[in-house]
This record gives C-alpha cells, sequence and structure tokens, in this order.
C-alpha cells in the first residue's frame, strides 16, 4: 500500500517540474517573440525620418518610398496573421535595403551628415532586429527539444505543447536582390 | 598590417645595427657573469682546501674556516657581480631599442610606456576572472588609436594568495599573459562574457555550463558550433549578447583563436572590448644566453605585437556603420 502511494507520489512531482519547464520555456520564448515586435517597432519609427531625408534626392525611386510607407501602415496596423507579418518584416527589411543601395547613385545625400546618422541608427536596428530573431530562435529550439526528446515528449503530449516554427532570417534573399530591376519596374 | 617579409627587410635594413650593438653588450656581460662565478668557484675550492690540509687541525678555528671563508668568498662574488658583473640597464635598452621600434614599424600612431601597465579596475571591469586578486603587475604599456578605434594592453600577471594545511602561503595564477582593451564599434549596455570552452558540448557539459553559480551572467546558446566548440558565452540579458556577437564576430573569434593557438578570453562591457590571451613565458623580455642577431630570436617579439595590435584589424573593430562613431 505504502509503496503505491511512493510511486503516485513521484509521478506527481516528476508531472509537476515537467510541466512547469514547459510553461517557463513557453514564457521564455513568448518574450524573446515580444523583443522582435520592440525592435520591429523601433525600425517603424524610423522609415519617415528615411523618407523625408532621401525624397527631396531620389526623385525616380519615389514608388518605392511610397510602397515602404504603405508597408510601415500596414505592419503598425496589427491585424497580421504571425505568418503575414514575418513575411511584411521580411519585405520591410529588404527595401529598406534596397534604398539603402539606391543612395550609392546620391553623392550628395550620402555625404550629408543627417543621413549618415540615420543609416546607422538604421543598421543598428537591423542588427538588433537580427540579434532578436536569433534569440527567440535559440528559445524555440530549447522549447522543441523539451517538445521532442524523451522522456519529456510524454508530458508534452498529455499536456498538449506543440512544437513551434522557426524564424528564417532574410539575409540570404537581401544579397540575391537585383537593385536595378527593382528601381525600374 | 604590416607583413612578415616587410619586417625581414626591416630588421636587416634598420633594426640589425641596434641588436649588433645590444648583442656585444649581451656578449660582454656574460663573459663577466662567467668569469665572476669561476673566480668565486675557485676562490672557494681554494679557501676549502686551505682550511683542510694546510692549517692544523688541531686548532678551534678550523671548523670556523671552513664555513665562513668560502662564504666570504662567495659574498664577494655576488657583491662583484651586482656592481659591476651585470648590465643594469640592459633590459631597459633593450626594449627601447627594439621593442619599441617594432611597435612603431607596425603602427607609428602607437605609443609605448615599458614599465606602465593596465590598471587592476579596467582589469576587473572585464568580469573575465572573478576570484579576488592579491598581486597584481605588469608591464610593456602599448597605447593608441589603429584608425577610428582607441586601444590599450599591456603584459598582466595577476594571482591570488592560499592558505596551505600548514598555514603556508602560497601564490596561485589567476592569469598571465596579454590584456586588452578596445573601444568597441557598437553602442551597448550589460556585459557579455566569452571564456574558453573546457567542457565540450556534452548534455552533461551544458548542464554544468548552466549552473555556473559563481556568474550572476546567464548562459547564452550560440548558433554557431564551430564557435561553440572554442567557446562558452555568458551573459545578462541574451538579445545583447546576440546583438555584440554577430554571427561575423563570431567567425572572427574562431579565427583569431586558431591564429593565436593559446586560449583567450573576450568580454564586452558597456561598448568595450576586453581581450586576454594566456602565455606561460615573458613577453617582450631579451634574453641573456640567447644571440640578439639571428632573426629568429626577434621574430616572435614581431609575432607578438602584431596579434596583440592586429586585435582591431582581426575583429573589425574599425567598422563604423552603427551610430558609435
Amino acid at each position: 500500500m505504502l509503496w503505491i502511494f511512493i510511486t503516485l507520489g513521484v509521478l506527481i512531482l516528476f508531472t509537476m517540474v515537467a510541466y512547469n519547464r514547459f510553461i517557463r520555456l513557453r514564457n521564455q520564448a513568448d518574450q524573446a517573440f515580444s523583443t522582435i515586435d520592440v525592435m520591429a517597432k523601433k525600425r517603424y519609427d524610423l522609415i519617415p525620418n528615411l523618407v523625408a531625408a532621401v525624397e527631396k534626392y531620389m526623385q525616380h525611386e519615389r514608388g518605392t518610398l511610397i510602397e515602404i510607407t504603405e508597408m510601415r501602415a500596414k505592419a503598425m496596423q496589427g491585424n497580421l496573421s504571425p505568418n503575414d507579418r514575418v513575411d511584411l518584416e521580411n519585405k520591410i527589411t529588404r527595401t529598406l535595403g534596397n534604398i539603402q543601395v539606391a543612395v550609392e547613385n546620391y553623392p550628395e545625400l550620402k555625404a550629408s551628415e543627417n543621413f549618415q546618422q540615420l543609416q546607422g541608427s538604421l543598421n543598428e536596428v537591423e542588427e538588433q532586429l537580427s540579434a532578436a530573431r536569433r534569440a527567440y530562435n535559440a528559445s524555440v529550439t530549447e522549447y522543441n527539444n523539451s517538445v521532442q526528446l524523451f522522456p519529456s515528449n510524454v508530458f508534452a503530449m498529455v499536456f498538449n505543447f506543440r512544437s513551434r516554427k522557426w524564424l528564417e532570417t532574410p539575409e540570404e534573399e537581401r544579397k540575391n536582390v537585383d537593385v536595378k530591376k527593382l528601381f525600374n519596374s | 598590417m604590416r607583413s612578415f617579409e616587410e619586417f625581414e627587410h626591416y630588421y636587416n635594413q634598420t633594426l640589425f645595427r641596434e641588436m649588433e650593438l645590444l648583442d656585444a653588450r649581451r656578449k660582454k656581460t656574460q663573459k663577466r657573469l662567467w668569469s665572476i662565478i669561476a673566480l668565486t668557484a675557485l676562490g672557494m675550492a681554494i679557501s676549502i682546501l686551505l682550511a683542510a690540509f694546510v692549517i692544523d687541525p688541531a686548532r678551534d678555528l678550523h671548523f670556523l674556516l671552513i664555513a665562513v671563508v668560502p662564504l666570504l668568498v662567495l659574498m664577494a662574488g655576488v657583491i662583484a657581480w651586482s656592481t659591476w658583473g651585470r648590465d643594469k640597464n640592459f633590459i631597459a635598452d633593450f626594449k627601447r631599442e627594439v621593442i619599441e621600434k617594432i611597435i612603431h614599424f607596425i603602427s607609428p600612431e602607437l605609443s609605448y610606456q615599458p614599465t606602465n601597465f593596465i590598471g587592476v579596475d579596467s582589469f576587473e571591469r572585464s568580469r573575465l576572472f572573478l576570484t579576488n586578486i592579491d598581486r597584481y603587475h605588469g608591464d610593456d604599456y602599448v597605447f593608441g588609436k589603429i584608425d577610428k578605434t582607441q586601444f590599450w594592453f599591456s603584459e598582466i600577471k595577476a594571482e591570488y594568495r592560499t592558505t596551505g594545511s600548514k598555514g603556508e602561503t602560497h601564490w596561485q595564477i589567476l592569469f598571465k599573459g596579454l590584456f586588452s582593451v578596445a573601444d568597441f564599434n557598437k553602442h551597448f549596455e550589460g556585459t557579455t562574457v566569452v571564456l574558453p570552452n573546457r567542457l565540450g558540448n556534452s548534455a552533461i557539459a551544458k548542464v554544468l555550463q548552466k549552473a555556473n553559480l559563481a556568474r550572476r551572467e546567464k548562459l547564452v546558446q550560440l548558433e554557431d558550433p564551430e564557435f561553440n566548440k572554442y567557446f562558452v558565452v555568458y551573459g545578462d540579458d541574451q538579445v545583447v549578447s546576440r546583438y555584440v556577437l554577430s554571427t561575423s564576430l563570431m567567425q572572427r573569434l574562431v579565427d583569431f583563436r586558431k591564429k593565436s593557438d593559446k586560449p583567450i578570453y573576450v568580454s564586452f562591457v558597456n561598448s568595450f572590448m576586453y581581450l586576454a590571451i594566456e602565455y606561460t613565458k615573458d613577453l617582450f623580455e631579451p634574453s641573456m644566453f640567447r644571440s640578439l642577431t639571428k632573426f629568429d630570436t626577434v621574430k616572435p617579439y614581431f609575432e607578438e605585437i602584431r596579434l596583440a595590435t592586429g586585435i582591431v584589424e582581426d575583429l573589425n573593430l574599425n567598422t563604423r556603420i552603427w551610430t558609435k562613431q
């Protein structure tokens, strides 16, 4: 009789520990995701400044500037599904990169202190955003390991904790973009 | 950065003449040292023989003569060595004529103070070594600006005291080697510490690394397997640590670790970078017993200084594309 109680006690203890661990890891991932949000918002704040600084010079790229302003407005509305949001953020990253490359055609703009400072801030935000993404992916890896590895996967099944998806870094896409084509279309 | 061939040329053209003069002094000093040793040994042997055989053993003075006279000869030898047997300015002159010239050859922007060193407060601020320091000294302080990056380095030896079972004091080395501080190219707050990975990457190692009670910083698990093979990272903010350790900086640290082929410790604290390279030998010191006119003797000095000054370039600290200028 005593043995049954002991076994039951140990089992309850294990379940508690496992459950709390899942919650902790999930919260950690959520927190990491919210950091991405903070960085993304910091970037939205920079976009109007960038547009204001370059529009006087970049008459040929008007379309791109309007496009980025629209994307910003859409992202800030906040009623997008997570997947659409990620796609949109990646598109913003790409477009911002393209604008910065196009600036090479305007030496006067490029040399202006105002723009250089802005570019510094943008690079900083991009790097922080990428750091936040990597932090999120690391916490998702830790969470997913718990969900998928034995013996904790048994508890994951019982409590219905599911694996999460990683965020892919859009850097590769940025590298392969044909800038000329983008601006002439 | 100056190449090896350039240095060989500079050595043959300029440095060699200084080295010859220094080497002549070294040989002279060495000769004097040997003659003092030989004379002292001879004097001691003669006095012992005299005491043993010539002087009448029946007298009371016998023992005293055997013990005291050779000791007096030895003392005379030591006094002779310290008054005219050694070249007191040799090390200082060597540093001025050789080390300083190599440093200026690598970069004229750098300044050199042979007897100065980086203060203990900077060393502690790095949070690389958390043990209390009881004895701290160093030398060979180099500082200056390479392009846009301000940086400093010096040789450092930090020790702590332990007490043995009989109450005797032992000095343990906490760190010995090159310690450098550089202005980092990004603004950030908080601490990120990169330490040599001595436990590996097994599941048990991860548990032990996570449970590091000595550190207030938490383990940061990064995604680059080669980087993880060499290093383990602790930081007080997961995102800031990744902001500092970009994927390219991780790669550069791996390359730097391979190049130096020694344990390296790096930390990033409030927009500064601290980097320590462990050495077992004393750096930038001349040897009394090795010829200075051989290129092989000078080569290591150049390599060590180049490695230390190369940090700025190797870790890309001059890239100022962020808001910090």
